[in-house]
Formats: structure tokens, sequence, C-alpha cells
């Protein structure tokens, strides 16, 4: 009965510890990583001209 | 022309720079808590400059009441007080409020001030302001307005640093369908393309102005928007005090406006952008406003953004003599400028 206690409460430890650990390393990826950046057409030009009339 | 400047920030300072060197402008009273900066300020600006005490809170430096504008570019949460005061005083007066609390407060200034025939403007600053103005100039293009929504990235001194962290918290206000919505800030992320050499950024929905200054100006128009630049970082920590004071001056700034309509039988998209430091663009279009309000040159009597109170054409023709010069996006895919991601 105390053999089985003991597992029980080393596999929840450790399962905590993993969630742990997981939680650490997704939140320093949320914060540190970034998105791409997709391909784009066109360009901007200064507004003269025709536009400002 | 004997004007005053409320506020000597990054913003404050750099448009009384402006003013000193506006034809016209006889005196600008500098008012400042910093009394070592105020200083510095009025002797580089030289004899057109005066300094005068004042400490920072809602009441008005002295001399304000014999001024033909005064500009209010101190912190924005007393400009309310201030402005009250102005209008009692017969004062017109320019804004360069970016809170909505403080603006919703300035509109409600309206009547009052245009039962005086009192001229005000309020945002008139980078954003609000010239993203109010360049709105208005795009909308003159199309036979009808549907949707206009701007787009903000950057800051300027340290009190736009602290609004901007500000703006992720709480709600964004936008328009839809004639009535006016609540949404999450830092909700609806869309990958926004700036003017390069900015180019593109994620912007999320933020606690912004332009829908309020803009609905009244566009008549018909039945979504406006506004977002801002961010990261995840300014998202999650934006409900907690800043971590660390901000910079003196943010760096690059840009402002980007998308509009959509009906012209010449179909439907189009016409987006508007510009770059530059939004506290040297912010005080271009600050000071612009001061003195044609103080000339009397607005639209209508009473208080209300740039894009309802100027013929924005002159004055976005005023700005780009200034430097301030606006963009626009030519695209082989003009609708798609814009990419939605989530």
């Amino acid at each position: 009965m105390a053999q089985s206690r003991f597992t029980i409460m080393t596999l929840v430890r450790r399962a905590l510890v993993a969630l742990g650990a997981a939680a650490i390393v997704a939140a320093v990826l949320r914060l540190r990583g970034s998105g791409g950046v997709p391909p784009r057409d066109g360009g901007w030009r200064e507004l003269s001209g025709p536009d400002l009339r | 022309m004997r004007l005053a400047v409320v506020g000597l920030g990054a913003l404050g300072a750099r448009a009384a720079r402006q003013l000193a060197s506006t034809p016209g402008v006889t005196e600008i009273l500098l008012a400042e808590p910093d009394v070592a900066k105020r200083d510095a300020i009025a002797e580089v600006l030289g004899p057109v400059a005066t300094a005068v005490d004042w400490a920072v809170g809602d009441d008005l430096p002295g001399g304000v009441a014999d001024c033909d504008a005064a500009l209010l570019a101190g912190p924005s949460e007393f400009h309310v007080e201030q402005a009250r005061r102005l209008v009692a005083l017969r004062r017109p007066f320019v804004s360069t409020a970016d809170a909505r609390p403080a603006v919703q407060g300035l509109l409600d200034l309206d009547a009052e001030a245009a039962g005086f025939g009192l001229p005000a403007v309020v945002g008139a600053a980078f954003s609000p302001g010239l993203s109010c103005a360049l709105a208005r100039h795009g909308a003159g293009w199309f036979d009808a307005v549907d949707e206009v929504h701007v787009a903000w990235l950057g800051t300027g001194g340290p009190a736009c640093a602290h609004q901007h962290h500000r703006n992720f918290a709480g709600s964004a206000l936008e328009w839809h369908d004639g009535a006016w919505a609540q949404r999450p800030a830092g909700s609806g992320r869309e990958l926004c393309w700036f003017p390069d050499p900015v180019g593109a950024a994620d912007c999320y929905r933020g606690d912004q102005c332009e829908p309020l200054l803009l609905q009244p100006a566009l008549e018909g128009v039945s979504r406006i928007t506004a977002r801002m630049a961010g990261t995840r970082r300014d998202r999650l920590l934006a409900r907690l005090p800043m971590l660390r004071p901000p910079h003196p001056e943010g760096a690059v700034g840009a402002l980007r406006v998308e509009l959509r309509g009906r012209r010449s039988g179909g439907t189009d998209t016409v987006v508007l952008g510009a770059i530059d430091r939004p506290a040297v663009a912010g005080a271009a279009v600050a000071a612009v406003a001061t003195v044609w309000a103080a000339e009397g040159r607005t639209r209508r009597a009473g208080v209300g953004g740039v894009a309802a109170q100027f013929e924005v054409l002159p004055f976005l023709s005023e700005l780009a003599r200034r430097g301030i010069r606006a963009a626009i996006f030519d695209g082989s895919s003009p609708a798609e400028p814009s990419v939605s991601s989530g």
C-alpha cells in the first residue's frame, strides 16, 4: 500500500515538473518568437502632384 | 500673433520650434514645469519665446488669456479642465490629447465652444491628427466611402509610449453599421504594410481616438477601425505598469490609412500612409493647427478633430512644405496590401 502510494506521488510530481517545464518553454517561445512576412506587390510613392488636388 | 504652448515634452518642444519659425508669430509663451528644460528651449528659440511659470495640472499659465490661441501639449488627463478654462476665457485652443477619455471630454465641449464662436481642435498630433487628415483627404477621391481602417506604428515621447502601453488594455471603440461597438483591445491581429522602410507589422485593435474623431467628419461611413502595431509582450503586459521607463523618444513611426468605397461605378480601395518620427510629425500638425485656429481658418466653430475642422488639402500641403510628406500605395493588387492573419 505504501509502495503504491509512493509510486503515484512520484508520477504526479514528474507530471507537474513536465507541465511546468513545457509552460516555461512555451512562454519563452510565445514572447520571443516572430511570425513570417509574406511577399507583397506594388509599392509606396510620395503623395504629390495630382494626388494633392 | 501671440501663442502659448503648455507642456514642452518631445512633441511640445518641437511644436514650439515650428511656431517660432512661422511668419506672423510674434510671441510664444512657453509653459513647462521643468524650469531648466523650459529655459533651455526658450534660449534656443530666441526673443520670440517667453518663459512663464506653470506647475503641471489643471491650471493655465499666466498670460494665456491674452493669447490668440493655446496649444495644450502636456499630459492628456489635464486637457479637459484646461480647455474648459480656455473656453471660459474665449480663447481658441488645440489639444494633442491621444487618450480616448480626454478626447471624448474635449469633444463634449463642442456645443459650449460653438456657442461662443470659438474654434478648437482636438487630437492634433501624429495619431490622431495626421491620420485623420489623410483619411479625410482620401475620402475626397470616392463617391461614397464605406470603410476607413487606420493603423499606427511607433511612439513619440514618454507620454506617448505610456499611452501606447495603456491602449492595449481595456477595449477598443469601433464604428460598425451606424453604431459604436466595443472590442477587446489587443485582439484582431492584422498584418499591415506601412511605407518603406518600415514595411509590415502585426497590428491589433487599440483604445485609439480615430473612430471618435473621424465619424463626425465622414458622413455615411459604415465602418471605422483603428489598430496599432505591437508585440506579444505589449499585449501580454498591457494591464501591468510599464516595467521599465520608456525611451526619451521612440524611433521612426508610421501611419497607414486604408479607405474602401465606391467610385466610377465600382468599388475601390485607396491606401495612404506616412513615415516620420511621431513627435516630429505630430509637432508639425499641432503647430499648423494652432496657427490656423488662431487665424480662424477652421471650417466651423466648436471642437472637432483635424478632419472636421480644416480643409485638409491645404493642410497637407502646408505639412509637406514643412517636410512632413504623405505617401500612397500603388499596387498591382490594390485591394490586398493588407493581409489578415488571424
